[in-house]
């Protein structure tokens, strides 16, 4: 019982964190890029990944912005360790997008921004 | 860290007004080729059509082919990321155009390889159109400052793009008609316009040609209006088919088309008359399971052989021919008799 709640309790801290640096990674690309090219460029991942992650599939994507209210609800019956890899393969993703169309300018100004919260994430699985 | 300057948004400015008065797809990019080279640093400017397809690239006088095939290589590849669904090499026309850079003395490399690029695609209404790029043989030359400006170039570039479209399809549907693809009477008018002034300031030939379609009400009683549709379609087609490319044929209302000849004398007229009124008579309509067989009238008029004096006078007279040809029992060629 104890273990379900710590679980929950994981599974909250971890989707908080991938759903705030989505967040930030969309405020800077959108400035970059513009909403309307980084709406397209989201969906193209989100439906990617979305066919192995399927709790990504309820982000809500427009040029008003990113929602994500309905992922974080899908993830509190998620594993850890499979939320983690979810986000991870989103964010994984949109790098490969972004680095297809400018090389390295957009992924050079996210990675210092992303890769700690990576990290932390995967520091969060592991001591699960 | 670049700090944007006014200089810059001044010519991003100069840019988005080049491309925003184009009103053809060259123009534009071309207007964006001279332009840009203002703004960014690159070798290779790259438009790429997924309507077509068709890849525009404005580069530099020196670049060297295998430079051109990276570029033509990396915006397919891109592409295909965004669209998920590749365009063949085959399928692509590809359009370059050599300009000189005034800012840029530079002779490039014969052996330079690609290794900056920004290519963004262009989007609309959600819909991506195409991709746009720029592209050069130095390492890390563009950054977040180039990508902005870039962007917004981009979207402007979608922008003019699709009224272009849009324009076009607005210019279409104005001098078509929609159920036959030929030209529509408004059009036929213009062109009749334009061909009679030619002919009586040159004295040169002009043909005219009426055909209708014989007991096509029965067709439309029998079959409905869907059947009539077809032999509309049909026939439209067969004419399409017997006449030059620079003639005109035209729907001129209901069962009724036109045929406008120029430089064509009687003789060739008739032959092209008796031609069409053969292939109409051996080419059988399907209609559902039913096959039916459907025949058409035609008159002719000329100038000069008919001492035509205007363009309202070739009409008459074709259409006086025409009724001839009704009156004389149908599935036939007249030719006016003055």
């Amino acid at each position: 019982m104890k273990e379900g709640k710590e679980e929950k309790f994981s599974s909250d801290l971890i989707s908080d964190l991938y759903t705030t640096l989505l967040r930030d990674i969309w405020e800077s690309v959108s400035a970059w890029i513009g909403e309307s090219l980084l709406t397209l460029l989201f969906h193209l991942a989100i439906r990617k990944i979305g066919e192995k992650y399927p709790f990504l599939n309820a982000s809500r994507v427009s040029e008003e912005g990113l929602v994500l209210d309905e992922v974080k609800k899908g993830c509190r019956n998620l594993p850890p360790s499979e939320i983690h890899r979810g986000f991870q393969s989103l964010i994984n993703q949109l790098s490969h997008l972004f680095s297809a169309l400018t090389e390295g300018v957009i992924t050079k100004e996210l990675l210092p921004k992303v890769l700690p919260k990576v990290r932390e994430a995967e520091r969060m699985v592991s001591r699960k | 860290m670049e700090f944007i300057t006014f200089k810059d948004l001044n010519k991003l400015r100069s840019i988005i007004n080049a491309i925003s008065t184009g009103i053809e797809v060259k123009e534009i990019i071309d207007s964006a080729g001279t332009t840009l080279a203002g703004l960014f640093d690159f070798s290779v400017f790259g438009v790429l059509l997924k309507e077509g397809p068709t890849l525009h690239l404005f580069q530099e006088e020196t670049c060297p082919p295998d430079f051109t095939q990276a570029v033509v290589k990396n915006m397919l590849k891109v592409f295909s990321v965004l669209e998920e669904e590749p365009i063949e090499m085959e399928r692509l026309t590809l359009r370059v155009e050599k300009g000189k850079w005034k800012n840029r003395q530079r002779v490039m490399d014969p052996q330079a390889s690609l290794k900056s690029h920004l290519t963004l695609p262009l989007v609309i209404e959600g819909e991506i159109i195409g991709c746009t790029s720029i592209n050069s043989d130095q390492a890390n030359m563009y950054n977040i400052s180039r990508l902005q400006f870039f962007s917004v170039f981009g979207y402007q570039m979608a922008a003019s793009l699709r009224h272009i479209q849009r324009f076009s399809t607005v210019k279409k549907e104005a001098i078509y008609d929609p159920l036959t693809n030929l030209f529509n009477r408004r059009h036929f008018e213009e062109a009749l316009s334009l061909e009679t002034k030619k002919a009586l300031e040159g004295e040169s030939n002009l043909s005219l040609i009426m055909v209708d379609i014989d007991h096509f009400k029965r067709v439309n009683d029998t079959f409905g209006h869907d059947g009539g549709d077809e032999v509309l379609r049909k026939v439209a087609s067969l004419l399409k088919n017997s006449v030059r490319q620079h003639d005109t044929v035209a729907r001129y209302g209901g069962e009724e088309f036109v045929l406008l000849l120029p430089g064509a004398t009687l003789d060739p007229t008739s032959t092209v008359a008796e031609r069409i009124r053969r292939l109409v008579e051996s080419t059988p309509f399907n209609m559902g399971q039913t096959q039916i067989r459907m025949t058409v009238s035609l008159g002719i008029s000329n100038f000069p052989a008919h001492r035509v004096r205007s363009k309202e006078e070739l009409v008459k007279m074709a259409d006086l021919a025409l009724y001839e040809a009704k009156r004389g029992g149908r599935n036939r060629v007249c030719i006016y008799q003055g």
